[in-house]
């Protein structure tokens, strides 16, 4: 038998006795993994001084990465629903890790483009097959709390850049000792970046094959102690029927859950693009800002620990109160804490902390719940597979969400030199942006039953669709 | 299987525990 086919979903299905609980550190190794790609500021001006690029040159390599995340999570989906999350972890694993090492010896060799292929766009398919592969085995395996399952999955997203930033900067000191993260202009040598990111390439590699290891895919007639399978239909928008990923597409309400998703991303990276800069800009007086550079830095790091907690947090919550009413939290209140930062953001530091971190932790939860959402509204057939064609609005809001903040930002003034009624037009607009969220997430309605899966047994459906 | 529950989460712990504290340190500079 081959490694791969050793690794199908045939062979991955969980001995009797075998512990659920396994399969979230599983996946969290995967995406504590893979969240790296938030991290890539870290090296960015040693990348820009190495290249001798500009930042547009060098940031190409992060917008290529999420690009590849969402074409090969989109066309991806359906080949990880079928060969099972083992075989799709060990090649997103493969892709990730290789990644790295193609950037290597790009950074060695100064060939930029190489970055561009290894990072951008093998990193890119890592990205996308790795951030879906756990997603529907674990709402298998939690079918009693399917937002609580992925949030800890997709929270390991969040937390990838927490780990990842701090590693970054002890490893650039290490490999090149005249390196010093405190001073904003110092820059890691050729050398430190390539030990870098062979370092990282190979370390992923390990960490990610552990969760390899590690997954296994429930039996079809396998349920929770205590479970009960009819509870789920008494649940508004929750069916036990099953719709096909390409049949998904075709519905008015996977359009209107991109809609959600993209509203919601556009909004929050919107802050989290810019969440540097704009703390600085809003606590200047005098052309001085009261917050220092490493207090801003204080500030983006505080950002991805509400970002994690969110993901976990409102997701598990979204198990109790129910999917649509979560959305309606993330967007509605998201508007009124929008309104707030923008006429009252600039009081006080700590007020301006607050209002952003639990903006940016209805950001990750918008992430972490949409899974279970697609589950409640499609089943669990090719929850995977739609969920891939889903995150194609992510890369969408990717583009839009820097867009409308810089756009807005540029026509105000010099970078360093704006103030918080700056930010008020690009702010407002985000308003807009949620409130449209709002409505599209009002509109959700239950998937007509002409597109439900004839119901036979799990097997024969996936044989058919294979 | 309890062996492997333990130095599964472990490792998880470990990880984020090791990025979380890391972070708190730079978001402490924030109060200072």
């Amino acid at each position: 038998m081959s490694l791969l086919s050793s690794l199908d979903r045939s062979h991955s299905v969980a001995p009797p006795g075998f512990s659920r609980w396994l399969i979230p550190p599983a996946a969290l190794s995967v995406h504590l993994c893979i969240g790296q790609v938030y991290a890539t500021s870290v090296y960015k001006n040693s990348f820009i001084a190495h290249f001798d690029a500009g930042q547009t040159s060098i940031g190409i390599i992060f917008s290529i990465a999420i690009v590849m995340l969402g074409l090969s999570a989109a066309i991806g989906g359906t080949w990880v629903e079928r060969n099972g999350p083992r075989k799709a972890m060990f090649v997103s694993a493969s892709f990730w890790a290789a990644g790295f090492l193609v950037s290597a010896l790009g950074i060695s060799t100064e060939q930029l483009w190489l970055v561009y292929l290894g990072y951008g766009v093998l990193g890119g398919i890592g990205l996308g097959i790795g951030y879906i592969s756990p997603v529907s085995t674990l709402i298998k395996w939690f079918p009693d709390r399917p937002g609580l399952a992925t949030g800890l999955a997709i929270m390991g997203f969040g937390g990838g850049a927490l780990i990842a930033s701090p590693a970054s900067r002890q490893l650039l000191s290490f490999y090149d000792s005249g390196y010093d993260s405190s001073i904003a202009t110092s820059v890691a040598s050729g050398g430190a970046l390539v030990g870098l990111f062979v370092t990282l390439g190979i370390a992923y590699f390990i960490i990610m094959m552990f969760g390899v290891a590690n997954m296994r895919v429930p039996a079809d007639d396998w349920r929770p102690d205590g479970w009960d399978p009819a509870s789920v239909k008494v649940k508004p928008l929750v069916t036990t029927a099953n719709v096909t990923a390409a049949n998904a597409i075709r519905t008015r309400s996977f359009w209107l859950l991109w809609i959600v998703l993209f509203c919601n991303v556009t909004a929050g990276i919107g802050i989290l693009e810019q969440a540097s800069p704009m703390i600085q800009d809003f606590f200047r007086t005098n052309g001085v800002s009261s917050v220092s550079v490493a207090a801003a830095g204080g500030f983006v790091g505080l950002l991805s620990l509400f970002n994690m907690a969110g993901r976990f947090a409102w997701s598990s919550t979204s198990d109790v109160i129910g999917r649509k009413p979560i959305y309606m939290v993330y967007l509605g209140v998201g508007v009124i804490l929008y309104l707030l930062l923008a006429t009252i953001g600039d009081l006080a530091t700590p007020l301006f902390v607050i209002l952003a971190g639990v903006i940016l932790s209805f950001y990750g939860g918008g992430f972490a719940t949409i899974p279970a959402y697609l589950r409640d509204l499609f089943g669990t057939f090719q929850v995977g597979a739609i969920h891939g064609r889903l995150l194609t609005a992510w890369s969408a809001a990717g583009v839009a969400g820097p867009l409308i903040i810089n756009g807005f930002l540029d026509a105000q003034g010099k970078p360093g030199t704006l103030t918080a009624a700056a930010y008020q037009p690009a702010l407002f607009t985000m308003v807009g942006v949620l409130i449209l969220g709002f409505i599209a997430n009002l509109l959700v309605r239950p998937v007509p039953d002409h597109y439900h899966e004839p119901a036979s047994p799990p097997l024969e459906r996936k044989e058919a669709a294979a | 299987m309890s062996a492997r529950l333990v130095v599964s989460w472990l490792l998880v712990a470990v990880l984020l525990g090791y990025g979380i504290i890391q972070t708190l340190i730079t978001a402490a500079k924030l109060f200072a």
